[in-house]
C-alpha cells in the first residue's frame, strides 16, 4: 500500500490552525506617521510635529528631518526643492523617489522660489502645497488651510527653530537694499501666477 | 606636470594621429578654467553687511575735506546708494562667474563624452594645473592664468581665456607638447576639421557617457541667480542654453563642440572694435561696447565677463569720484586673499584644511572618471551622491570655512586663507576615500568647526583609483 509523507508544517484540511512558526509578534503596533517636509503638508490629523493639528494640511511644522541642501534627505518624499536640481526634480517638492535624491532644504521657507522648470521664479512652497492638495483630492480627503497662506516665512522659521537657512550663496532671501519693501516682494511671490 | 606626449614637430592641425591627444587637451583646457573661475568666485563676498557698509561709508564721507562738507543726511543718502549698488554688483558678479563655472563643468563633460566616443577613456584625475600660476594648455601666445581675487586684472585674464576668434593665425610655433591655438574656438575648429575630413571615424556608443535626462546638469540654481536693486531675482543662464549631449556620431560630436564654442565665445562680431588685427583685446574699446544680449538669448562667457568688467569699472570710477580715503573700493566686497596660494604657504592650523579641500577637489575627478566606466544606477549614484554632494555641499562649505582663517606670510602680510585647488596625490596603496577620511580627521583636529562635514564625507561613494 502506498504511503503518503506527512509534513507536520502544513495545515491539513479541517482541524485547528497550527501556531505560527516564529516567536509571537506584538498583538498590535503603533502605525508609523507619514513624514512631511513643511507647514501645511501633513496628511492627517495629529501628524504635525507637536501632534496637535486637527486636520490634514493644517500642521505648523515639518516632521521630515531638517536639512539645508540637496541630497541630504533621509528618504522618499522628504526632500525640499527650488535651490538645485534639474527641471523634473524641481517640479516635485516633497515628492522625491528615494533617500539622497531630494532636491533641496527642508523646511521650505515662503521666500524660496524654483530656479528651473515650469515653476521657475514661482513659490516652491505653493507648488508643494498644490501637489499635496492634488494628492488629497485624489484620496477624497478634506484639507484645512495652512497656518500661513504661502508657507512659513524665513524670519518666522528662525524664531521657531533658533536658526535656519537653506544652502546657496545668493544672499538673503528676505531683505531690503533700502529701495524695496520685503513684505511687498513676499506678497508678489505669493500671488504670482504662471504666465 | 601635464602628461601629454609629443605628437609632431608642427602640430598646427588635428589629425587622426593626434586626435586622442587633442581631445585630452580639450578636457584639460576646460578643467583648467574651473579653479581659475572658482577661486575668484570665492573671493567675492556675495552678501556683505549692508548696514556695516553704510556706517563705514557715512563716516568716511563725513570726514572728507570739501566745501561745503557733507552733512549727515547727505552722507547717509550717498552711502545708501553706493552700498545698494555694491550689494547688487557683488551678488551679480558672483552669479555670473558661477554661471560660467557650471557651464565649464558642462564643457568638461562634453569634451570627455567626445573623447570617450572617439578615442577612449577620458583622464581627469591629476589633470588640473599642477601649480599656480599656470598656462592655459597650448594657448599661443602663452596665456598665464591665476588663482586670484576679483579685480580688473583678473577679469582681463578671464576675457582673454574666452575671447572670440579672428581670422586664423598661421605658423604658430610649437612651444610645448600641445596643439597651439590662439583662441579656444580656433582649437575646437581644428577638431571639427579633423572629424569632417575623416567620415569613417567609428564612434563608440557602448562605453558610458554623461548623458541628458538624468538630472546631472541644471542650467540654473540658487547660486546662478542674484537680486536686483528691488530685490527681485534675476537668472543668469537661460533654460534652453544647453545640456549634456551623448556623442554617438559625427552630428552629435559637432553639436557638442558647437555648444562649447557658442557658450564660451558666442557669436562672432564682424570688425569687433575691441579686437585688434593681432587678435589682442583692446580693453578701452571693450569698456564702451554694448554687450546686451537679445531678449531670451543668453550671454556668452566672454559677454558675461565683459559685463562684470564694465560694471566694475563704472562703480570704481563713481566711488573714486567721492575721494573716500583709506577704504579701497574692492575691500568692501572682496576678501583679502593672496594670489596663487599653495598649501605649503599655510601654517599648521590651516594646511590640513587645505589638504582636505584638495582631497575633495581631486576626488571629484576620480568619481567623474568612474562615471565613464560605470553606467546605470552605479553611474547615477556616483554622480548624484558623490559628485553633486561633494561639489554643492562639501567643497562649497569648506571653501567658505577656510576663508574664515587668517595667516601672515613671511613678509608679514596678513591674508585670509583660500582654497588652493591643487591636485591631491592620493597614494595607490590605499583607497582614496579612506585617505579622504584621514584628511578629514586631520583637518578637524586643526579646525573643529568643520566637524559637521564628517557624515557627508563618510556617505561618499567608495571609488578606487584605476
Amino acid at each position: 500500500m502506498a504511503t503518503i509523507d506527512h509534513n507536520k508544517e502544513l495545515s491539513m484540511c479541517g482541524g485547528t490552525t497550527p501556531p505560527p512558526a516564529t516567536p509571537g509578534a506584538p498583538a498590535s503596533i503603533k502605525p508609523p506617521v507619514e513624514l512631511h517636509v513643511c507647514m501645511g503638508l501633513n496628511a492627517c490629523k495629529g501628524h504635525d510635529r507637536t501632534g496637535s493639528n486637527n486636520c490634514a494640511g493644517t500642521g505648523f511644522c515639518a516632521t521630515a528631518q531638517q536639512h539645508n541642501c540637496q541630497t541630504l534627505n533621509n528618504c522618499r518624499g522628504q526632500g525640499g526643492c527650488g535651490l538645485y536640481g534639474d527641471a523634473l526634480q524641481q517640479e516635485n517638492p516633497g515628492n522625491n523617489n528615494c533617500a539622497w535624491q531630494g532636491s533641496c532644504a527642508v523646511p521650505i521657507q515662503a521666500e524660496r522660489f524654483s530656479t528651473l522648470g515650469s515653476n521657475k521664479g514661482l513659490s516652491t512652497w505653493k507648488l508643494a502645497r498644490q501637489l499635496f492638495e492634488k494628492r488629497m483630492r485624489e484620496a477624497n480627503r478634506n484639507v484645512g488651510p495652512a497656518p500661513f497662506e504661502c508657507g512659513p516665512p524665513q524670519n518666522w522659521l528662525v524664531t521657531v527653530l533658533g536658526s535656519y537657512d537653506s544652502c546657496g550663496n545668493s544672499g538673503d532671501k528676505r531683505c531690503s537694499f533700502g529701495f524695496n519693501n520685503p513684505e511687498d516682494n513676499a506678497k508678489a511671490l505669493c500671488e504670482r501666477k504662471s504666465e | 606636470m601635464i602628461h601629454q606626449k609629443f605628437f609632431g614637430e608642427k602640430p598646427e592641425k588635428v589629425t587622426l594621429d593626434n586626435l586622442e591627444e587633442a581631445l585630452q587637451q580639450a578636457i584639460e583646457i576646460e578643467i583648467s578654467t574651473i579653479p581659475t573661475y572658482l577661486y575668484t568666485y570665492y573671493s567675492i563676498n556675495r552678501a556683505p553687511s549692508q548696514q556695516l557698509m553704510i556706517n563705514t561709508l557715512t563716516n568716511a564721507l563725513l570726514q572728507i575735506r570739501k566745501q561745503p562738507p557733507y552733512n549727515f543726511d547727505e552722507a547717509t543718502a550717498i552711502a545708501l546708494d553706493i552700498s545698494a549698488d555694491l550689494m547688487v554688483f557683488a551678488n551679480k558678479a558672483g552669479a555670473l562667474i558661477m554661471s560660467v563655472a557650471i557651464e565649464e563643468m558642462l564643457h568638461m563633460a562634453l569634451s570627455s563624452n567626445l573623447k570617450q566616443a572617439v578615442a577612449g577613456m577620458p583622464v581627469l584625475n591629476g589633470r588640473s594645473p599642477a601649480t599656480w600660476p599656470a598656462e592655459l594648455p597650448g594657448h599661443q601666445p602663452p596665456l598665464k592664468i591665476n588663482t586670484a581675487r576679483l579685480s580688473m586684472k583678473q577679469l582681463e585674464t578671464f576675457l582673454n581665456i574666452e575671447k572670440p576668434m579672428k581670422p586664423k593665425q598661421k605658423n604658430l610655433k610649437l612651444r610645448r607638447a600641445y596643439i597651439p591655438y590662439p583662441t579656444i574656438g580656433e582649437f575646437y575648429e581644428m577638431v571639427v576639421d579633423c572629424l569632417e575630413n575623416n567620415p569613417d571615424i567609428r564612434y563608440n556608443t557602448h562605453s558610458p557617457q554623461l548623458v541628458p535626462g538624468k538630472g546631472y546638469y541644471a542650467q540654473n540654481n540658487i547660486d546662478t541667480i542674484y537680486y536686483d536693486k528691488q530685490h527681485k531675482p534675476v537668472f543668469t543662464n537661460e533654460d534652453n542654453s544647453g545640456d549634456l549631449i551623448c556623442v554617438a556620431d559625427k552630428t552629435s560630436a559637432l553639436d557638442a563642440i558647437n555648444l562649447i564654442v557658442e557658450q564660451g565665445e558666442g557669436q562672432l562680431v564682424k570688425n569687433a572694435p575691441y579686437l585688434d588685427d593681432e587678435n589682442n583685446l583692446i580693453f578701452s574699446e571693450l569698456l564702451r561696447y554694448d554687450f546686451t544680449p537679445k531678449e531670451g538669448e543668453e550671454s556668452s562667457h566672454f559677454e558675461k565677463f565683459a559685463e562684470i568688467y564694465q560694471m566694475y569699472d563704472a562703480l570704481e570710477t563713481r566711488y573714486d569720484s567721492y575721494n573716500i580715503e583709506n577704504i579701497n573700493f574692492s575691500d568692501l566686497f572682496v576678501t583679502n586673499i593672496a594670489n596663487n596660494p599653495a598649501t605649503t604657504d599655510y601654517p599648521a592650523h590651516i594646511a590640513p584644511v587645505s589638504d582636505l579641500i584638495n582631497g575633495v577637489y581631486t576626488y571629484i575627478f576620480v568619481m567623474i572618471e568612474e562615471c565613464y566606466r560605470k553606467s546605470g544606477s552605479t553611474q547615477y549614484e556616483t554622480f548624484m551622491f558623490g559628485i553633486h554632494k561633494s561639489m554643492i555641499f562639501i567643497l562649497n562649505s569648506l571653501c567658505g570655512d577656510i576663508m574664515k582663517l587668517k595667516y601672515k606670510t613671511t613678509e608679514g602680510i596678513e591674508y585670509n586663507a583660500a582654497p588652493t585647488f591643487e591636485n591631491y596625490p592620493f597614494s595607490p596603496l590605499a583607497r582614496p576615500k579612506s585617505q579622504l577620511q584621514n584628511l578629514y580627521k586631520a583637518a578637524v583636529a586643526a579646525y573643529p568647526s568643520i566637524s559637521y562635514l564628517g557624515d557627508r564625507i563618510n556617505d561618499l561613494p567608495d571609488v578606487d583609483l584605476k
